[in-house]
């Protein structure tokens, strides 16, 4: 959308002019300007070998340059692309999907089970340093291609959440390297695909260009290129915004307020919404009371006021949360309402587990033990963190709990959390639209890091397991909600909206809980306004 | 001079060594692991025990940490600085993507820092303590004293937005490749111009005393005997002022080699520029030891290369200490 290049001419000297030189002016090909989107990333993706690596921003990537046999639709139901059909055997352990027909590698090449094959191969291969995927293929027992069309998986298991598996991104036979070279190799830096758009370069820190691939299957996309422009400051990423050197952006609260209320922000249109994604306190079970007793949990809980603090601080920009199911997906029970603001109710539960405050210091004990706990929180350059941990400590105080924080660099965090050296920590905690949380929940989980321990929820985790039937998998994950939010074995706090902002004449983005890239109306459904539209 | 030279080279690659030793032993002694899942949030999914197990083995993270620096520097002297754990990419290649940038501003700033200082110090030595030399002089501080975020965002706000005569950030524009030759000169000049400014006024309170120092120092030795002569001030500063002066801005120059490869942190970020800095504060975040241990060499490299030359510049012109440390 962007007319010409702007060189600004004024205020540059000769001297620098010559001495810049030096950094280096390639290039020489002629490229479009127009019908272009850039979109702001705030860091390089780890990887452009499609399944390698796959951080978030990895991922955002390889599903513009390539597809996947099944994918997520905005509403998160899986639904066909590069397979048109599936079977499912009668024991719900063998797969077998149909390769649509005039599927393309943008080298031309057709796709095939083949492909498919090679893909499921390279990401269980540890090396490739794919944990989501390798996970979700552990119980692959055999796959095969009875024809180039047909792919038939079977697995150890049977597995209602199977069909998530093969969203992964397809890589293609002929030119993805095997193993460790799969990252390392040519293919990652000039990767090739059959999605919508292909890739065209990559300059470490600065950008990555993708064009329209005129071949997809499912259309070509109305834009000519889509550009990732990396701004690492969400400052200067927020005036390129306004400047029009940027056309869609994510920002925090305080730019989508500022946006909203700067006569300059008026060019922009904005929306928001819930990732898969809640911030939570883990409490660590395993140190006994009183964190082990869920009515101080449920206390601990009630005694804050997240509504206000979502209006006050977050512009309204979240929600409290009830358990780790996202709000807005069909396995999510909707009739549980969060725990209230009640501070006097947070009392009472405290007082009925034996916590009173008898010397009157403001601190409750019990057996001559006072009420303390630590916070471990992130020392993030985001001020929202410790905003809340001040409002949590201070909330925490009026019922008479003595909270102390405990401020860690993440990975710090992270490896005390995993030894269980803590009290209570507060991080996010990201999960997928299945419904599946065995690894938060489950006794014997490894990631259980809580150390909760509670019967029926395990027995209901491992139904959650083998139930096919939809309305009964429904039924077990709803029971297993109303479980939880009694027990309240970590405190879900807020599910925070995302907001983006983005050129109003921009249109057809599409948010879903995931984000408005990583589905199947992605930015091949965008498209620029014309002049009088 | 020889064993001179020899002997101080001999120190420097003790030195060397000793430093990338220290700095692998302390990446290696923070907490954390850079085979952990994203920052700042948990997965569902993390890495299954025997995925992990089998990356620590390949990024040697299983072994010794001796052992695994030993295997660094047999890497090293086969000219194999390792890949990067964090994206793969070979750590000599992703360096070297990012030095010219940074080695581009540096100079840059370094060529302003100069062409200011110089004039300024001068100026304050052919007065000393009068209005110019005061009042250069608390200019210069009172910048040195700016931090230089609030600077990037107010030159940023005043002649990006505002004014609109410069980019905001970025290296180039969008349709670069569209430009001719010269297009693309000014292009890359005006989005350099602020992050040079940015770069290169803190050091000018530094630089501007020096050379003020060094000049009123030749001066109190010989001018007064040149000026009796009747040669003219400005003769009299350039011919005999800056000639002395030069010897110890010559050494100054070595300690200011280090500088042009390290990277600022906060410049790079705020203007979007892929240069060391930015590269350096992911590295290290991300507990990605090849890619610290080569920028670690990198700086090191250009420190003690600095002061080895500041050494020979010293001997070559007083043999004194030639003599004396031989």
């Amino acid at each position: 959308m962007h007319d010409k290049p702007r060189p600004s001419t004024r205020g540059a000297c000769a001297l620098i002019a010559v001495l810049a030189c030096a950094a280096g002016c390639s290039g020489g090909e002629i490229e479009p300007t127009t019908n272009v989107v850039r979109a702001l990333m705030p860091q390089d993706p780890a990887s452009l070998s499609l399944i390698g690596k796959p951080d978030r921003y990895s991922e955002i990537v390889a599903y513009q340059i390539t597809d996947s046999l099944v994918q997520f639709d905005p509403g998160m139901v899986l639904v066909p692309r590069v397979a048109e059909s599936w079977e499912l055997s009668a024991d719900h352990r063998t797969v077998t999907f149909h390769v649509r027909d005039g599927v393309r590698w943008q080298d031309g090449r057709p796709v095939t089970a083949e492909d498919v094959l090679f893909t499921v191969r390279q990401v269980r291969d540890p090396l490739v340093e794919s944990p989501f995927f390798s996970a979700l293929f552990e119980d692959l027992e055999s796959i095969e291609a009875p024809d180039a069309r047909t792919v038939r998986a079977r697995f150890l298991r049977a597995r209602p959440d199977m069909l998530e598996a093969w969203r992964v991104p397809l890589v293609p036979s002929h030119l993805g390297e095997e193993g460790a070279a799969l990252l390392t190799g040519s293919f990652s830096r000039h990767p090739v695909g059959c999605g919508p758009f292909r890739f065209v370069r990559q300059r470490p820190g600065e950008e990555i260009v993708l064009e329209a691939n005129d071949d997809y299957w499912d259309g070509r996309p109305h834009l000519d290129r889509l550009v990732f422009r990396i701004f690492p400051d969400e400052r200067t990423g927020w005036e390129a915004l306004l400047e029009g050197d940027v056309d869609i952006m994510p920002v925090n609260p305080e730019l989508w307020r500022e946006a909203r209320a700067s006569e300059r922000g008026k060019r922009l249109a904005s929306f928001s919404y819930y990732r898969l994604n809640v911030w939570q306190i883990t409490w660590n079970h395993r140190r006994g009371p009183p964190l082990s007793d869920p009515g101080v949990r449920v206390a601990l809980t009630m005694a804050l006021d997240r509504r206000k603090f979502a209006d006050n601080v977050l512009y309204g920009l979240a929600e409290p949360a009830v358990t780790t199911y996202h709000p807005q997906l069909r396995w999510t029970d909707p009739g549980i309402e969060p725990w209230p603001h009640d501070p006097a109710g947070a009392r009472r539960r405290l007082e009925q587990a034996g916590w009173v405050d008898r010397d009157g210091d403001g601190v409750r004990e019990r057996d001559g033990k006072p009420l303390r706990l630590d916070l471990m929180i992130i020392a993030s350059s985001q001020a929202i963190v410790d905003q809340m941990a001040a409002w949590i400590q201070q909330s925490w105080a009026e019922i008479g709990v003595d909270a102390g924080i405990d401020k860690l660099e993440w990975q710090m965090l992270r490896e005390r959390r995993n030894a269980g050296e803590f009290d209570a920590a507060m991080f996010g905690i990201s999960f997928t639209p299945t419904p599946d949380q065995w690894e938060v929940y489950h006794s014997t989980a490894e990631t259980n890091y809580a150390g909760f321990e509670d019967a029926e929820v395990d027995r209901l985790l491992d139904a959650g397991r083998h139930a096919f039937d939809e309305d009964e998998r429904r039924r077990i994950y709803w029971r297993l909600q109303r479980r939880l939010h009694e027990l309240e074995p970590i405190a879900c706090l807020l599910y925070f909206a995302s907001p983006v902002l983005h050129d109003r004449r921009l249109v057809g983005i599409v948010p879903s809980p995931l984000d408005e890239y990583r589905h199947t109306q992605g930015p091949r459904t965008w498209r620029w306004l014309a002049a009088g539209e | 001079m020889a064993r001179f030279l020899a002997r101080r080279l001999a120190t420097a690659a003790a030195t060397l060594l000793l430093i990338t030793a220290v700095v692998f032993l302390l990446v290696h002694l923070a907490p954390g692991d850079p085979l952990a899942e994203g920052a700042g949030e948990a997965a569902t999914h993390p890495l299954s025990p025997e995925a992990r197990a089998s990356l620590r083995a390949q990024y040697r993270l299983d072994r010794p940490v001796l052992v695994q620096y030993v295997l660094w520097l047999s890497d090293l002297v086969r000219g194999d600085l390792g890949r990067s754990i964090l994206d793969r990419r070979p750590v000599a290649e992703t360096i070297a993507s990012r030095l010219g940038l940074t080695l581009t501003l540096n100079l840059l700033a370094l060529v302003v820092m100069v062409l200011c200082a110089v004039p300024l110090g001068a100026l304050g030595a052919l007065r000393p303590g009068s209005v110019w030399d005061r009042g250069g002089a608390l200019a210069t501080y009172l910048l040195y004293a700016l931090p230089v975020f609030w600077a990037a965002l107010l030159l940023q706000s005043a002649l990006s937005v505002r004014l609109g005569w410069l980019p905001l950030a970025g290296v180039r524009s969008s349709g670069f490749e569209y430009l001719g030759g010269l297009d693309r000169l000014v292009d890359r000049a005006a989005h350099l111009a602020l992050p040079v400014a940015c770069l290169s006024y803190g050091g000018l309170a530094y630089l501007s005393r020096f050379v003020r120092a060094s000049l009123l120092d030749a001066r109190a030795e010989s001018w007064r005997a040149v000026r009796a002569r009747g040669a003219s001030k400005i003769a009299v500063l350039y011919r005999h002022g800056f000639r002395q002066a030069g010897v110890p801005m010559l050494t100054l120059a070595g300690f200011l080699l280090p500088g042009l490869v390290g990277g600022s942190v906060l410049v790079e970020t705020i203007f979007a520029i892929p240069g060391l800095g930015r590269l350096f504060v992911e590295a290290a975040f991300g507990r990605d030891v090849p890619v610290v241990m080569g920028l670690t060499l990198l700086s090191a490299a250009a420190t003690l290369a600095g002061i080895f030359l500041a050494d020979v510049l010293y001997a070559v012109i007083d043999p004194r200490i030639r003599r004396t440390r031989a």
